[in-house]
């Protein structure tokens, strides 16, 4: 048995899918590439494989991991080789290493996400009030609840839940990019509770109130996954192999 | 200046499911549109979900792209949210391999499955600039072809379409293509090269025929042109072994209805039902040898990845030394946990045995189609099963720890009296009953009653719909009968909605402008419920002077011309009147009362 533990990133062209549709997407192209796949017991036994935190639909990424169990030795290298193969056009394997099969699942290690998010607008003449975008992530930064509606696991019960608390940092970063406006959102993400990043653009959209300009886009990237190391954030892909 | 593409890009990250329209999936074929001789648009007029389910499709994009000089894309209907925007952003509809207009491509062809996608035939070529009615097509236009089983009465689309196809294309298409950029090289004008077209086979060119009345009633076909054939026949592929074969069809990336490798076992089917137009329209019944399934199976399952492999056919399990092949599938396929699945069951106890060596897990519920709930009735329609065999298969599958059943029936069938209908909740009690005594656990029974339609080329063509007031009245006695019985979940078909698909089924000519009128005035996806909308089409009637009951609850009479008369699927109609008139010999006359203690 080996498990090995890899990297890749998502560009634009397949940045449009959901997370079931990424784990369908992967699972088959390793079908494809024909390498000795370990299978979950049980009566509909499916590849043992994991991707470290589902990806919003329309969000990029660039250090996004997944792990997967073969029940034959296999060579990282042989691995990337033979994926790489039947992968589409924007999804590029970029490390793999064999990693301990005892350690922890890759999802439960997972404890927050960093993300740049882009004003894009639809005609480039049109001008973006970053004063406005300021203010009013300052106001939304300044309540002490958010809520957001989350349902029991099968969807009957409908609850609130503050997510304020799982906004780790949020701050527009000017210097990058003069033209475009850039905000950087540090979330809380996995098991233990977290926010998506498209609900607190809503929630700045929404702050915006009349003052949101219509015609523009904000466009997701997620920059990489961290774990809990003692109290402190270390980038996942730093410690793949535990 | 914005580029069509950043516009695209924008309005990808405003709709809802964005996959539908960014392709570029596992297998799509790319070529350069500048590399080959001829460019063809495959659209079908439903969502993708939908669309790349499609068999068909997966079929023709092996046919047509195999060949270097030719490539075909796709395009499927923009979803509501997707249409408001390309409108507003002034954006043709595009294919989903190049994302070029469907302008650009040299010929579009549409895949006509059901009469309810027809408003998104006219909208799809809105969407994408391209004048609705063939008159107004210039030379630079593309081809507008159709194809599918709703080409075997495609009058009611007739002004919009340059030709149909009828019958199986994947082995003539190829060269019809072909034939019109031959056509178009040497400079002829557009009518005349779709004049020539006419003389291939299969090809059916509405323009060069002229419907004749006598009065109100049709008489027949005219031609305009002496080399348009008078009875066009449809194309058959006669030998499945050499014919194109799907083995590397695009994996989608969104979940469509049905997700998973497919092998076709055989074509046509040897049962006969007389409702069914597929089994007159695919007429005979030809199989794939065993060696050819077995060896195309592991190809494409090397080339797709799928989890799933489903053997299709009008009747599946009627193909010969099934379980064989199955079990030389699963040593094939087994080490890669692949397994195999059957769409269609017949109700008798080979199918279940089948069922059960296929089904792994959760055995959740099996479905089937006994159309009708009395043995007599089933005669009618020649769904030739008994109540025993019923009870005996439905008792095997529960011993083999099946949950629940989905059981199809239809209501309006010819010669169907209220007993007929009530057996539907007596035989659904009767098995409740008798499910009790056979499992300790609780066994489901899911009932869809559907309105029958009649439909072109099938015995039952000259037959009426039973109109929407009667259809409602059974449905309610369907309705006071289910809710008297627990644990069973009834559902039913909106019988406005089968109203309008036999309108269309049985439709002619005159019909094209309240297809066109309804269209304009907002009608889409009429096939899905939540965007139906009955009333638009009523006004739409009105406005055009069209009587839809006058082609849905007509009888026909047997020296009537009908509609598709000139269009031949290969079944004499001769042989559709004597299954018609075996079908209701010894049927006592309509117009039994409703008896409520039959209840």
């Amino acid at each position: 048995m080996t498990r090995i533990c890899f990297n890749y990133a998502r560009k634009e062209q397949i940045k449009y899918i959901s997370h079931l549709d990424m784990m369908r997407l992967f699972q088959r192209a390793l079908r494809r590439s024909g390498l000795p796949l370990a299978y979950s017991e049980g009566f509909s036994p499916h590849p043992r494989f994991n991707l470290a935190a589902p990806l919003p639909v329309d969000v990029t990424a660039d250090d996004e991991l997944g792990e997967v169990f073969f029940k034959e030795e296999i060579a990282p290298e042989e691995f990337i080789l033979k994926l790489k193969k039947q992968l589409p056009e924007g999804l590029e394997i970029k490390r793999a290493q064999a990693v301990d099969k005892q350690a922890p699942a890759l999802p439960s290690l997972v404890s927050a996400a960093l993300y740049q998010a882009r004003l894009v607008t639809v005609s480039p003449q049109l001008e973006v009030n970053i004063e406005a975008y300021r203010s009013a992530l300052e106001r939304l930064l300044d309540k002490e609840e958010i809520l957001a509606p989350r349902s029991s696991r099968k969807g009957k019960r409908k609850t609130n839940v503050n997510v304020r608390p799982y906004i780790n940092e949020a701050y527009f970063n000017g210097d990058e990019h003069e033209d475009q406006v850039v905000l950087k959102l540090l979330l809380q993400t996995g098991s233990r509770g977290g926010v998506s990043p498209v609900f607190v653009l809503e929630q700045l959209d929404f702050e915006l109130g009349e003052k949101r300009p219509s015609h523009v886009n904000w466009n997701l990237h997620r920059v990489r996954l961290y774990r809990d190391c003692n109290g402190s954030l270390k980038p996942l892909s730093e410690g793949m192999c535990i | 200046m914005q580029t069509q593409k950043d516009i695209l890009k924008y309005l990808l990250g405003q709709v809802w499911k964005p996959a539908r329209y960014t392709g570029n999936e596992w297998n799509a074929v790319k070529k350069e549109h500048s590399s080959v001789d001829l460019r063809m648009a495959f659209a079908f007029p439903d969502l993708y979900e939908v669309g790349m389910s499609n068999h068909g499709l997966k079929i023709l994009y092996e046919s047509i792209n195999r060949n270097p000089g030719m490539l075909m894309e796709r395009v499927f209907s923009p979803a509501t949210d997707m249409e408001e925007l390309l409108r507003k952003y002034n954006l043709p509809l595009f294919s989903l391999e190049s994302h070029k207009p469907l302008k650009e491509f040299d010929i579009i062809g549409f895949s006509l499955q059901y009469e309810l996608s027809y408003t998104n035939v006219l909208n799809m070529l809105d969407l994408a600039d391209i004048p609705l009615r063939t008159e107004d097509r210039k030379g630079d236009h593309p081809l507008i072809v159709g194809g599918g089983p709703c080409a075997f009465n495609p009058e009611p689309l007739a002004p919009f379409f340059d030709l149909f196809v009828l019958g199986e294309a994947e082995e003539c298409l190829p060269a019809i293509l072909t034939g019109y950029m031959d056509l178009k090289r040497h400079g002829y004008e557009r009518n005349e090269i779709i004049a020539r077209l006419s003389t291939f086979e299969g090809v059916y060119v509405p323009s060069l025929y002229n419907p004749a009345y006598s009065g109100e009633e049709f008489i027949g076909m005219e031609r305009k042109d002496d080399r348009a054939p008078e009875m066009i026949r449809k194309v058959t592929v006669e030998n499945l072994d050499t014919a194109p074969f799907p083995k590397a069809p695009p994996v989608p990336y969104l979940q469509t209805i049905h997700d998973r490798a497919v092998i076709e076992l055989f074509r046509g089917c040897g049962r006969g039902c007389r409702f069914c137009q597929a089994g007159y329209i695919f007429k005979p019944v030809r199989r794939r040898s065993r060696d050819k399934l077995q060896q195309t199976a592991k190809e494409i399952i090397d080339n797709t990845g799928y989890e799933e492999l489903s053997l299709v056919s009008l009747s599946s399990t009627d193909y010969p030394h099934l379980e064989e092949l199955i079990n030389n599938l699963d040593s094939d396929l087994s080490a890669r946990k692949v397994k195999c699945s059957l769409p269609s069951l017949r109700l008798d106890s080979y199918s279940i045995k089948l069922a059960d060596k296929l089904h792994q897990g959760r055995k959740s519920s099996l479905t089937f189609a006994p159309e009708a709930a009395t043995e007599r009735l089933r005669k009618v329609i020649k769904k030739n099963i008994t109540e025993e065999e019923i009870f005996t298969s439905l008792g095997d599958a529960i011993d083999a720890g099946w949950q629940g059943f989905k059981l199809y029936f239809m209501i309006g069938l010819p010669a169907e009296h209220d007993e007929d209908v009530v057996e539907i909740v007596n035989l659904c009690r009767r098995l409740r009953e008798y499910f009790k005594g056979r499992a300790k656990r609780k066994i489901s029974i899911n009932v869809s009653v559907a309105t029958f339609v009649p439909k072109s080329h099938t015995p039952f063509q000259w037959e009426p719909q039973l109109s929407m007031d009667e259809v409602n009245r059974r449905q309610d006695i369907l309705r006071t009968g289910f809710k008297k019985l627990r644990g069973v979940d009834f559902s039913w078909h909106d019988a406005r909605a089968s109203f309008l698909e036999a309108v269309f089924a049985r439709g002619d000519r005159k019909l094209a402008p309240a297809l066109e009128h309804a269209w304009q005035m907002g009608c889409r996806f009429d096939g899905w419920s939540e965007y139906f909308d009955f009333s638009l089409w009523q006004r739409a009637f009105q406005k055009t002077a069209v009587r839809g009951e006058d082609y849905a609850y007509r009888r026909f009479s047997y020296d009537q011309c009908l509609p598709w008369d000139h269009l031949s699927c290969g079944v004499d109609k001769n042989m559709l009147i004597a299954e018609h008139q075996k079908s209701l010999a010894g049927e006592k006359p309509e117009g039994v009362t409703h008896d409520p203690d039959l209840l």
